[in-house]
């Protein structure tokens, strides 16, 4: 799976960074939904890019089309037409065992439900995708799980059922696992939408320090302007469609959720 | 594959009442399985000890005569067999036919007989009897006479005879007292009853007269040959094969215990399909409970499972731990179950008692097949499960992650 990015985004009306690196470029995805004679259409042509390190929210209203994009820049979902490329690869042509490969190795996932495997602990659900694909050791991944679930402040719930962990505790656990295999991008479909005020809080703080030190990219989608505020940019989607992207000019430290 | 067999065994011990359930459904399939098997061979073995217990595994006897063509006048051809009538029908070399049969090391035991009809009498009694001439040694080596003596001993010399115990009823004898026996050659012996056995079998009790094997030659004009020669064998299934070989060794007629008793060979094999069906109908339902239980499971899991495919996990993995699941389910269940049919086979051969102290079912538990009844029911669980887990691997990620 070696298919150089043809620099699909080169007419894109938004300013590219010439200094940064792009990681992820989307040029005119589509996405249709078909249900009898029905056609809806979900994703109108979408165009954007993001380069490594950035930390962008997408924000939008609810059936804005934002988790149906979210699904396909995860590899879950395929579009309907349009392209997108991650890291020099053509996402919208691989095989879906290709695909299966490549989201293991470079994409996390957090999402709103925390959905943690419940009859596993906190280490073992972090350890999971590394395990599981064969790409460590037990002993190894078992060491990284640990250093992981300690930086998210859970070194003391290490072999907690997942089922006995606080909401926010799951979340940052959730968090863990998806920098677990070390991914370019994590993608967080509204991470805190199922959290009160401090967990809230506390997992935009973790998630922005996490940002600032290893330099992984964050692409969050809320309907929260308050998050939004903390990231570096913002796409906002309406209606299958970009309707803005703005660069936050002072990503506000605080976080206030609505 | 490490890791699958812990998932597998975690979502096990997660609901452990469900895989308690399973197993033990598993378990009495493999109960029934190796219960039925070891019943329908224990009656199998039973039936044919019965009958072949009793009797040779297979006969040597003397060559029918073939049809003869006889030219007639003319042209009329006439097809006859011709019978000395004179002379009855005897193996005359049967020291060498003896010898041939003897060296098989299949043969345990090769008998030879002479045997002719007769009359006994006592007082006005007269009874048709056969008379069976056997060495003294070897009457116990066809039907254990000598274990089945009620009354008098198994000893048999020249004057003496042994009869069953319907034959002595009819002639109303006791041990020691004598009588006449007449030959259909027209010579005749006084004899003494010297035992009275009681072997079960109708033509037995009432009909054999034993006698020593010199006394009956003199009786029945065989001076040089034999009648018979009754061979027993170590492995009664091999008659049939060792029959054609003595048949065309010795020339003789050679007939194995199988061709005698066509229709217990039938009897056994009506027997075996039905057990068969029972066998057959205990496996579709340990199919059926694993299966239905693993899509159940399934479909619970969904949200698990599709996390686990955003992770990138792969749909084999998924695929491998629902499969093991079943191969769990099936070894552990079929691990049981066959264990508890083995205590319950020697629990009911054991104790489970007619009152003159014979098993009430013949369960043999040593024929229970467990072995292969473990390898079918975990093979069949794993079958089972391949549905549930292409279900479990098929589901849609988003789908499952957005319930």
């Amino acid at each position: 799976m070696n298919i150089a990015v043809q620099n699909p985004v080169q007419d894109h009306p938004e300013t590219r960074p010439e200094t940064r690196e792009p990681l992820l470029v989307v040029s005119n995805l589509k996405k249709d939904y078909v249900n009898g004679d029905v056609v809806a259409q979900v994703l109108k042509g979408i165009n954007f890019e993001i380069y490594k390190g950035e930390f962008v929210a997408m924000l939008g209203p609810s059936g804005s089309g934002k988790s149906t994009l979210l699904s396909i820049l995860g590899t879950l979902l395929r579009p309907t037409s349009g392209h997108f490329f991650m890291l020099d690869h053509d996402l919208t042509t691989a095989s879906e065992d290709e695909l299966t490969q490549f989201r293991n190795r470079n994409i996390g996932f957090v999402f709103q439900y925390h959905h943690l495997l419940p009859d596993f602990s906190a280490l073992e659900n972090v350890m999971f995708p590394a395990v599981a694909a064969g790409l460590m050791s037990s002993n190894e991944a078992e060491a990284r799980a640990a250093e992981l679930l300690t930086r998210v402040g859970l070194g003391h719930r290490l072999n907690y059922k997942a089922t006995k962990l606080s909401g926010g505790q799951k979340q940052r656990v959730a968090v863990a696992r998806a920098l677990m295999n070390n991914p370019a991008m994590v993608l967080a479909d509204e991470p805190t939408g199922n959290l009160d005020r401090e967990s809230t809080a506390q997992v935009m703080e973790l998630l922005r320090e996490i940002n600032q030190e290893s330099g992984t990219t964050f692409l969050l989608s809320t309907h929260d302007p308050n998050i939004a505020a903390r990231c570096g940019r913002k796409i906002t989607v309406v209606d299958g469609k970009i309707a803005s992207i703005e660069t936050v000019a002072a990503p506000s430290k605080e976080t206030v959720a609505a | 594959m490490r890791y699958e067999v812990k998932v597998a065994l975690r979502y096990l011990l997660s609901s452990k009442t469900q895989s308690a359930l399973l197993i033990g459904g598993v378990a009495i399939g493999v109960l029934v399985f190796c219960f039925m098997t070891a019943l329908i061979n224990g009656l199998a073995t039973f039936q044919i000890e019965q009958t072949v217990g009793s009797i040779p595994h297979i006969t040597i006897e003397p060559r029918e005569q073939e049809p003869r063509v006889l030219r007639g006048d003319g042209a009329t051809i006439l097809p006859a067999i011709l019978r000395a009538n004179t002379q009855r029908e005897q193996i005359r070399s049967w020291q060498t036919t003896l010898d041939t049969v003897t060296a098989d090391p299949l043969v345990r035991v090769a008998v030879p007989i002479v045997a002719g009809n007769g009359l006994v009498t006592r007082g006005q009694a007269v009874q048709p009897v056969s008379i069976t001439g056997v060495k003294p040694e070897q009457l116990s080596e066809i039907a254990s006479i000598g274990d089945n003596i009620i009354s008098g001993s198994a000893d048999l010399d020249l004057d003496g005879v042994i009869i069953g115990s319907r034959l002595a009823r009819n002639l109303s004898i006791q041990v020691g007292q004598p009588l006449v026996i007449r030959s259909d050659r027209g010579r005749e012996r006084n004899v003494r009853v010297r035992g009275i056995f009681s072997i079960g079998i109708e033509t037995l009790d009432e009909r054999v007269v034993y006698m020593n094997f010199k006394s009956a030659k003199a009786l029945l004009d065989l001076d040089n040959g034999v009648s018979r020669i009754d061979v027993k064998l170590y492995d009664l299934n091999s008659a049939g094969d060792l029959s054609t070989q003595f048949r065309t060794a010795t020339g003789l007629k050679s007939t194995s215990w199988t061709e005698k008793n066509r229709r217990l060979f039938d009897a056994i094999q009506g027997q075996g399909s039905t057990g068969g069906l029972i066998k057959f109908f205990s496996i579709v339902t340990i199919v059926i409970g694993v299966a239905s239980a693993l899509l159940l499971t399934s479909v619970r899991r969904k949200p698990e499972i599709g996390i686990m495919r955003s992770m990138g996990v792969t749909k084999s993995f998924i695929t491998r731990v629902f499969v093991l699941q079943g191969v769990l389910v099936g070894l552990l269940g079929a691990l049981a179950g066959a264990g508890m049919a083995y205590a319950f086979c020697s629990i009911v051969a054991e104790f489970i008692l007619r009152p003159n102290g014979r098993p009430v079912f013949p369960v043999d538990p040593a024929q229970g097949a467990y072995l292969f009844g473990i390898m079918l029911a975990t093979g069949a669980s794993a079958l089972a499960a391949i549905l549930p887990a292409r279900a479990a691997a098929g589901i849609d990620p988003v789908e499952a992650i957005s319930q």
